[in-house]
């Protein structure tokens, strides 16, 4: 090997987007076969990615699929654009796909990808939501055999699933999950929404905006589709339930910063161990701040 | 959704950011069946371009393509590197709307549903012709769209496909500019009333 040579400029970047064409070629046609079976996970080759698997791989590899020059990016983490995950994904993406633009305004943006929230500010059709996905199949915790689950999701067998779920109700006199919590998706499949909290469930039905799920560990690709009834797994005399954000009084908690009481809010200790409530999307905390900042400077005018 | 055709006469379908915005198109008509994809200029799709740009955006050797009617040049398989294979068995087959299919595509099974065919249909006109009128996911309540060129036959052994969800075929239907998709899990009815649900 000569020890002089140096790869050609050209030849040593990668290309658009970081994934080859092929790799982006099967996970197009995954998603495509995603969207027409809604709530299916589709396998496809999880390719290797310069970061640790279970820190967002499988969205990444959707959103580098998907992303073009004109796209407007925004990435966020637990609805924080500032948090570690978000800000290196963010950054990775900045640096492999030159041409596209990156925001922290939701309604500025053309695709998000996020973990663990779906924005609070309602989603268009012109958008599309990549969720990154730790774990995807809800029957896991009931069948630890992948064949015998695929058959029982083509069946639509979720009795197992169910029991467990009845199960949490005689024991704890509510269903426990707190997060990815099952939901059947067009009326067949039923799917792991990714670790959403159960506030966010709601908004997968009819949402006029497409959903994209990539487990890159589990190797696996899953979509709910614009205007796809999303129903979250229940009993008839057990109503499923968002969290509860009401204080001993039975007033919903508010935002500290903001003064929000229609969003999903983060719990902290402050300094003297009072308990403090604060918008978990930071981006809809701020444009809620700044419209009553501008607010209250006209009125001082 | 409405987005400028993509793909000017000049540019080639093989390069990789025609093919991103390609399958942006793709995608946004299957996320929305029945919504029309414009891929061209008007006038300007000549010689299957929009085939070529469907194929190149989304096969290649780990797929099987079957081309029953003839409607892919010797040069694009060249070009494609994918694998020919007998409509039955192939993961995509391109064909011609108008001449009813003398074939059974793969469906999938129960465990594998995305191995059930993408059917590509060349039709004469979309957005002239007999109105579909499309329910299902994706469509807010109704979508109709009108289409010339396609046999009702395509849309009757359809139905039969797609009678056991998950098991069924994906369609996408192109003409010399535009593209709509109608994955399996819409349903479809004739104007008139007659219903080929699946």
């Amino acid at each position: 090997m000569n020890p002089y040579y140096e790869l050609p400029q050209d030849e040593a970047g990668y290309s658009f987007g970081f994934l080859d064409e092929y790799a982006k070629r099967e996970v197009r046609r995954n998603i495509l076969k995603a969207i027409c079976i809604p709530g299916y996970q589709t396998p496809y080759a999880s390719r290797e990615m310069p970061m640790g698997r279970g820190f967002g791989t499988g969205g990444l590899q959707l959103t580098l699929s998907l992303i073009g020059r004109g796209d407007t990016l925004k990435v966020i983490d637990q609805g924080s654009d500032d948090s570690v995950n978000a800000v290196n994904l963010r950054h990775f993406i900045e640096l492999t796909c030159p041409g596209v633009d990156t925001t922290e305004r939701t309604q500025d943006a053309t695709l998000i990808q996020s973990r663990h929230r779906i924005p609070e500010m309602r989603m268009t059709s012109a958008q599309t939501l990549v969720l990154q996905v730790p774990y995807p199949d809800p029957l896991v915790v009931v069948e630890p055999s992948e064949a015998r689950r695929k058959i029982m999701h083509g069946e639509g067998d979720y009795s197992r699933l169910l029991t467990k779920l009845y199960e949490d109700i005689v024991h704890f006199d509510e269903i426990t999950i707190s997060h990815r919590y099952p939901t059947r998706i067009n009326g067949h499949y039923v799917l792991d929404p990714s670790p959403i909290p159960r506030f966010d469930v709601p908004k997968l039905h009819q949402s006029p905006a497409l959903i994209l799920f990539g487990a890159g560990r589990e190797k696996k690709i899953y979509a709910v589709p614009p205007y796809t009834n999303a129903e979250p797994l229940v009993f008839e005399d057990v109503p499923f339930r968002t969290e509860d954000f009401s204080d001993a009084q039975g007033r919903r908690r508010s935002c500290h910063r903001c003064g929000a009481t229609d969003s999903f809010l983060d719990e902290f200790t402050g300094n003297d161990g009072e308990r403090i409530y604060q918008c978990s999307d930071s981006d809809y905390c701020h444009q809620r701040l700044s419209t009553q900042h501008s607010a209250a400077n006209e009125v001082s005018r | 959704m409405k987005m400028e055709p993509i793909c000017k006469p000049q540019s080639s379908v093989w390069e990789p950011a025609i093919q991103q915005k390609a399958f942006r198109q793709l995608m946004n008509a299957f996320a929305f069946p029945g919504s029309l994809e414009t891929m061209l200029p008007e006038g300007q799709g000549r010689d299957n371009t929009v085939l070529r740009l469907i194929l190149a955006t989304l096969t290649d050797g780990e797929v099987t393509v079957a081309d029953p009617h003839h409607l892919i040049d010797d040069q694009d398989w060249l070009k494609l590197e994918t694998i020919k294979e007998a409509p039955e068995k192939a993961r995509f087959i391109v064909a011609r709307g108008d001449t009813a299919p003398k074939f059974s595509p793969a469906l999938g099974s129960l465990e594998c549903p995305e191995m059930g065919a993408t059917v590509i249909l060349g039709v004469t006109h979309i957005g002239r012709g007999e109105s579909l009128v499309m329910r299902g996911p994706g469509i807010q309540s109704v979508k109709e769209v009108a289409c010339s060129g396609l046999n009702p036959a395509w849309l009757s052994k359809r139905g039969g496909w797609n009678g056991a969800f998950p098991l069924g075929v994906d369609m996408l239907l192109f003409d010399a500019a535009r593209i709509i998709a109608i994955p399996r899990t819409t349903r479809i009815t004739i104007k008139e009333g007659q219903s080929w649900d699946m």
